[in-house]
């Protein structure tokens, strides 16, 4: 459906890049030790079905065999499991360090030319210049400088907490397109997470 | 569609029933998503059901309980609803949406898959032939299944078909193959209860690690039943097509899908067929169960189990109706035999399997299979018959050979058909249990099977 | 001018556009930026109502729709044997090639491949006048099909210039020219035709020979004729299909069509991977070298299932013009009707009975009304039939329901299938006391000429044994059976012997999935003599248990598969063997 990358023209690509190359060591090591962790769970439970397998073997053979597949299945569901929390807590973290570099990006140069990349883009799927342009206090000076271009564009005087880009609404109020960074980077986190997982070598 | 989703509009027209009709809208396709926003916040997800004329009739899955006109914000999200698939999503339970309900992260998708599938082109399906030994003797000697089929089980309320369906979950397996299996589960407004039993049936026999669940039980929304089979069978296909596995899919209940289905055209006001249900029950049926099959060149395959309970036991109403065209045979449970405490209670009469034939005999089962089963079908069809008469004329009324007719029903259902939950036969066992049913009978009854066959296997007693 | 409009409103299959003025009734036209194909299906003011023949998911408000200037159309031409196609003929092997293992959207693809090259045979000259539906020449489609290429039917005919010579030639070469005047018009070896258009004929006879299936149940009971309409209605279950493959795999006819209306998929797999395989029983070829497939399954858009009726009926009709016998096999026409209603109840019509439209039984009429047997258009003289059959899918197997209902009006044969037959086993669960043809009278004359004298009487007296049974079993079903007399308990045996030897047929035996007329004949005249000889050993003092023991029994009740087309004199040889065994038990007094 896009066909476009889905970080292109913007500085969050880069952003995000820089942070991976900076944390990618740390969390790599992160998830060894979680793997390290759920394989040593798979063998602290052998030992553990060992015991079981003796005790019932006298049960009859397909017994054991059903508890033997009961205790490995769970075993590696839990070991999986906890693989998977620890791949999440590594891509929760790259994003925290992502937003937070971003919030704290300098608003000048190229900034300005993404915000009017995000302009150009709301006010085309809108149809329509005649908006209220709503941004955070941060931004309001790069978005003031661009609406020029915008003819019937307006900067509301209200300020959103976001950490930056635009969301702008039709002047009767009925439509409403959220560009702002955190709209954006929600509407592709799937793609980024997905991104980020194969970074660390998750490919599944 | 192109990336230019995301509009959120504000002006709402409407809301009846499950539907929300939003006005002044002029970017947004048919099928597409919607972020249904409350005035709270709360996020809820739905699809366009007709957009045209500056208006659009969105279908919102989770109810609209508590929505308003004013406040209500409807965003239309620029693609179908997709589901987020990779091989991890083995060993885990989601909501009836296809969301994480399992306590764990979203999976992190390989893919992401438009829910509604497409149809698979008939020149490209392969045949479906492969023997699933279920190790439920009636089920593998009269009814059998094959990889790739759609055979449901039509019940009643109160019976044991989940009983029988988590059995076949837990044995089922292709004689002679390693490759791998998988089951997908998808509860359709069942009781919390009669998930768990599942999901417990399936841990205890260690097949949980290679099970999906999709969980919308009695309590959750009834509108989102529409979409929970269609996340199991999107997540089915992909692990079958892609990962190349053998894939169970076991959807209960049918029932309560086109109930929620009856409850959107209602709301719609759109002629009624049948018992209220919409005319085009039948294709939407067919699109779910159409999505079982196996491909040219592809390893894996998708088998239907999907099990519905009969209103009233009523075989002609539209939902097993409606099912039975659509799909290869059907194994119905009787009331009769359930209330003996007969397990699994099923009647064969009424039950059949259409893809048996090509899936039975030499190099699959056995080369007699089809023509002994045939007998049995005959055999115990009269014994029916005989029973009948028996009631009105008392067995002195019977002729000698009526009375092995007799016989031969207690027997079949006796030895035959009870089976213990976890008895697991094979198909041998299967097989020589049959002969001696028929065995039952002298040969000049026996006119389905060829003479070499029974030289064979007949056992006089 | 072709229409250039913009989607206004869409709803599933259904799609509204305006700008549309310049629109004809159904016309073809490409919707939206995925050029999904559509037909209009009504007009109002400039806004066109559009059934869409491909998934409308994603479709837009403000995408274009471009008109075709074309009503739906066929193509018409060698290379249509052996395909499957869709419900508006698009070969499903060319579109695997572009969406892989599922159908994809907007692709379009041409029927027959145009560039495969067929040996042309002339038959007629530079000078010779032609009218429309004449044979210009000839080429071999497949092993089985000689396929005449014919002027189109709606042609303005001329003289014959620039004939080529015999050779090889692909679809697009120009084979002729025709003037007249002053016009020049170029003949090749395909042409269109719309779907919704009845191909035009000479004259219509009446159907006076049988079409042979090689079912007992239909060929000796309840026959259709060459070019006439049957209909197979049944609940789930009771086998339709495979009654409807059975007919597809051995009726005497020179080309199948076999249409999959909202059917299973795997059904169309079925005769994909079987008929390759399967042989016919007059030519030994494969039967798929006669087969046309046209598949549109029940989860294939819904609009293409409307639309697969009569685009089978067409290529039907255009066979039947090179002067071949086709038959027709739609499964089901429920779902056609189904398909009818859900777009009449998108256009919002007034709904008739069920939900219906008004028209289902106008459709219905019109759509049997394209079965016969005819005199073709054009010269030389050609016979050719087109024999439709029409499976029904009651809803809960109620035959009272419309589709069922009015399709009885219009067909002359009636295969009642019945879910308690089924039930038990009985293959093919044909009900004998409902179903009818009406057909019987027509064709008896070819029965006496070719198999017996006798087979009219012979088929009367058996059909009687099974209605005195049917008012016996009443009797049974309150009284059980020893109250019955010995005679009548004979009609009893006699009846059962002819379900299992006669009525009763298994598809899946490779010897009895098809019977030949004299097999019909001779196991239906065993079956007779065994109940006159019964009543004559009972007279002399036999009894029942005596008759019923007789070795023959069992031997008459295997003879459908024990006894091979081409093994008549075992059969002979049976009847002699029953002869034989009635005298030992005759004139036995035995005491009891």
């Amino acid at each position: 459906m896009n066909e476009r990358h889905p970080l292109a023209n913007s500085a969050l690509e880069q952003t995000i890049d820089k942070i991976l190359n900076q944390t990618e060591k740390e969390i790599s090591s992160n998830i060894e030790s979680a793997l390290t962790d759920s394989y040593q769970t798979l063998d602290d439970s052998v030992p553990k079905l060992e015991q079981e397998y003796d005790k019932i073997v006298a049960d009859g053979k397909k017994e054991a065999d059903k508890i033997e597949k009961q205790i490995m299945g769970s075993s590696d569901i839990e070991a999986r499991n906890k693989h998977l929390m620890a791949l999440e807590e590594a891509v929760d973290k790259v994003f925290t360090q992502a937003l937070d570099q971003i919030a704290n990006t300098d608003r000048s140069g190229d900034y300005s030319n993404l915000i009017k990349s995000l302009l150009d883009e709301s006010t085309k799927i809108l149809g329509t210049t005649e908006v209220v342009v709503f941004t955070n206090a941060k931004d309001k000076d790069a978005v003031q400088s661009a609406l020029p271009n915008y003819p019937g564009s307006e900067l509301s005087s209200e300020t959103i907490d976001c950490l930056g880009g635009v969301k702008i609404q039709s002047k009767d109020g009925t439509m409403t397109f959220d560009n702002t960074i955190d709209a954006r980077i929600e509407r592709l986190k799937p793609l980024i997470r997905k991104e980020i997982a194969a970074k660390f070598g998750v490919s599944n | 569609m192109s990336a230019e989703g995301g509009v959120q509009y504000s002006k709402i027209a409407e809301i009846k029933g499950p539907l929300v009709i939003v006005d002044d809208v002029d970017n947004a396709a048919f099928d597409e998503l919607v972020e249904v926003e409350t005035k709270d916040g709360e996020r809820r997800l739905g699809k366009v059901l007709e957009v045209g004329n500056g208006k659009a009739i969105v279908q919102v899955f989770e109810g609209t309980t508590g929505l308003s006109i004013s406040g209500t914000n409807a965003k239309f999200v620029g693609k179908v609803m997709e589901m987020p698939v990779s091989k991890e999503v083995l060993g885990r339970v989601f909501d009836g949406l296809g969301r994480p309900k399992d306590g764990l992260p979203d999976p992190i998708a390989d893919k992401f898959i438009d829910i509604n599938g497409e149809p698979m082109n008939p020149e490209q399906r392969e045949y479906p032939k492969d023997f699933i030994q279920t190790g439920v003797s009636v089920i593998d000697g009269l009814m059998t299944l094959v990889r790739g089929q759609k055979l449901p089980i039509f019940s009643g309320s109160g019976m044991s078909h989940n009983l029988l369906a988590a059995q076949i979950a837990r044995q089922a397996s292709v004689v002679g193959t390693d490759d791998d299996f998988a089951v997908v589960f998808a509860a359709i407004g069942v009781q919390y209860s009669e998930a768990e039993y599942f999901r417990r049936s399936l841990e205890e026999s260690g097949a949980l690690k290679r099970s999906v669940l999709f969980l919308n039980t009695a309590d959750d929304p009834a509108i989102e039943r529409i979409i929970t089979p269609r996340v199991a069978l999107t997540v089915a296909e992909y692990l079958a097509f892609e990962l190349g596995m053998h894939v169970l899919v076991v959807i209960t209940d049918m029932t309560n899908y086109a109930e929620a289905l009856r409850e959107i055209s209602a709301a719609r006001e759109e002629v009624p067929g049948r018992k209220g249900y919409p005319g085009y029950l039948y294709t939407d049926l067919s699109t779910l169960y159409e999505r079982a099959g196996k491909l040219n060149g592809k390893k894996g395959s998708v088998t239907q189990v999907p099990i519905l309970s009969m209103p009233s036991d009523d075989i002609t109403h539209p939902i097993p109706d409606l099912t039975g065209y659509i799909t290869e045979g059907q194994i119905v449970v009787g009331r009769d035999l359930f209330r003996q405490g007969v397990y699994p209670p099923i009647n064969i009469l009424m039950s059949l399997s259409r893809l048996m034939k090509d899936g039975i005999g030499e190099g699959s089962t056995r080369e007699d299979h089809g023509e002994i089963s045939n007998q049995v079908y005959d055999a115990y069809s009269r014994a029916q018959e005989v029973r009948a008469l028996a009631g009105i004329v008392g067995k002195a009324g019977l002729t000698e050979i009526d009375l092995k007719y007799l016989d031969l029903g207690d027997t079949f259902e006796k030895e035959f058909l009870t089976q213990a939950t976890d008895e697991n036969r094979t198909i041998e066992e299967t097989l020589t249990l049959m002969w001696k049913i028929v065995s039952k009978l002298p040969k000049n009854e026996i006119t389905k099977i060829k003479d070499k066959y029974v030289e064979q296997y007949y056992k006089e007693e | 001018m072709a229409a250039q409009g913009r989607i206004v409103w869409v709803s599933g299959p259904a799609v509204r556009a305006d700008g549309m003025a310049d629109a004809k009734m159904y016309e073809t036209v490409v919707v939206g930026d995925s050029k999904l194909v559509g037909e209009v299906i009504r007009l109002t003011g400039d806004v066109a109502f559009i059934q869409v023949y491909e998934s409308t998911s994603g479709l837009k408000p403000g995408e274009p729709v471009l008109g075709t200037g074309n009503p739906l159309s066929v193509m018409l031409g060698p290379g249509i044997i052996g395909q499957l196609y869709d419900g508006i003929q698009r070969p499903l092997r060319e579109l695997s090639k572009a969406s892989g293992s599922f159908i994809g959207r907007g692709i379009t693809t041409s029927p027959v491949d145009m560039e495969k090259k067929y040996h042309f045979v002339p038959t007629v000259s530079n000078g010779d006048e032609v009218a429309a539906g004449n044979v210009i020449g000839t080429v071999q489609e497949t092993d089985l099909i000689e396929h005449s290429i014919m002027v189109p039917p709606d042609h303005q005919g001329g003289k014959i210039t620039n004939i080529v010579s015999e050779g090889d030639y692909d679809l697009e070469t120009e084979l002729a020219t025709t003037e007249k005047d002053g016009q020049t018009i170029s003949l090749k070896m395909y042409h269109k035709w719309p779907v919704r258009k009845p191909r035009p004929y000479k004259n219509r006879y009446d159907p006076t020979v049988p079409l042979l299936t090689g079912q007992r149940v239909i060929d000796t009971f309840f026959p259709i004729a060459k070019g006439g309409t049957g209909s197979i209605p049944g609940a789930f279950g009771t086998g339709k299909t495979v009654t409807l493959h059975q007919i597809a795999k051995w009726a005497d006819s020179q080309v199948v069509v076999y249409i999959g209306c909202g059917e299973r998929g795997n059904e169309m797999t079925e005769v994909l991977v079987e008929f390759p395989h399967l042989k016919d029983p007059r030519s030994g070829k494969p039967l798929m070298d006669r087969t046309v497939l046209v598949a549109n399954t029940s989860n294939m858009p819904v609009a293409a299932r409307e639309a697969s009726i009569y685009t089978g009926v067409t290529i039907a009709e255009y066979y039947r013009d090179m002067g071949k016998d086709v038959v027709l096999v739609a499964d089901s026409t429920s779902r056609w009707a189904e398909a009818l209603r859900e777009m009449s109840g998108r256009l919002e019509e007034m709904p008739a009975e069920e939900g219906y439209p008004s028209y289902l039984a106008s459709r219905l009429a019109e759509f049997y009304e394209r079965a016969g047997r005819v005199r073709a258009a054009g010269s030389p003289d050609r016979d050719g039939s087109v024999t439709l059959i029409g499976a029904v899918s009651p809803s809960g197997g109620d035959f009272t329901e419309p589709v069922t209902t009015h399709t009885m009006r219009f067909i002359k044969t009636f295969w009642a299938l019945d879910a308690k037959l089924a039930y038990s086993r009985h293959y093919p669960s044909i009900n004998w006391m409902n179903s009818y043809s009406g057909y019987l009278a027509d064709i008896a004359k070819w029965w006496s000429e070719n198999i017996s004298e006798e087979w009219f009487n012979i088929r009367s007296e058996t059909y009687g044994v099974l209605q005195r049974e049917d008012t016996l079993k009443e009797i049974v079903r309150l009284l059980g059976p020893e109250a019955l007399p010995d005679e009548e308990k004979l009609i009893l045996e006699v009846a059962r012997m002819v379900k299992i030897a006669l009525l009763q047929q298994n598809s899946f035996d490779d010897v009895d999935t098809y019977c030949s007329p004299e097999k019909q004949f001779k196991l239906m005249k065993l079956c007779v003599d065994f109940y006159k000889k019964g009543q004559q050993a009972l007279k002399e003092g036999a009894s029942l248990s005596d008759i019923r023991e007789l070795g023959v029994v069992s031997s008459l009740l295997k003879a459908r598969m024990d006894v091979k087309d081409d093994e008549m004199p075992k059969l002979d040889q049976l009847d002699k063997d029953m002869q034989e065994q009635f005298k030992s038990i005759s004139g036995v007094k035995v005491s009891n």
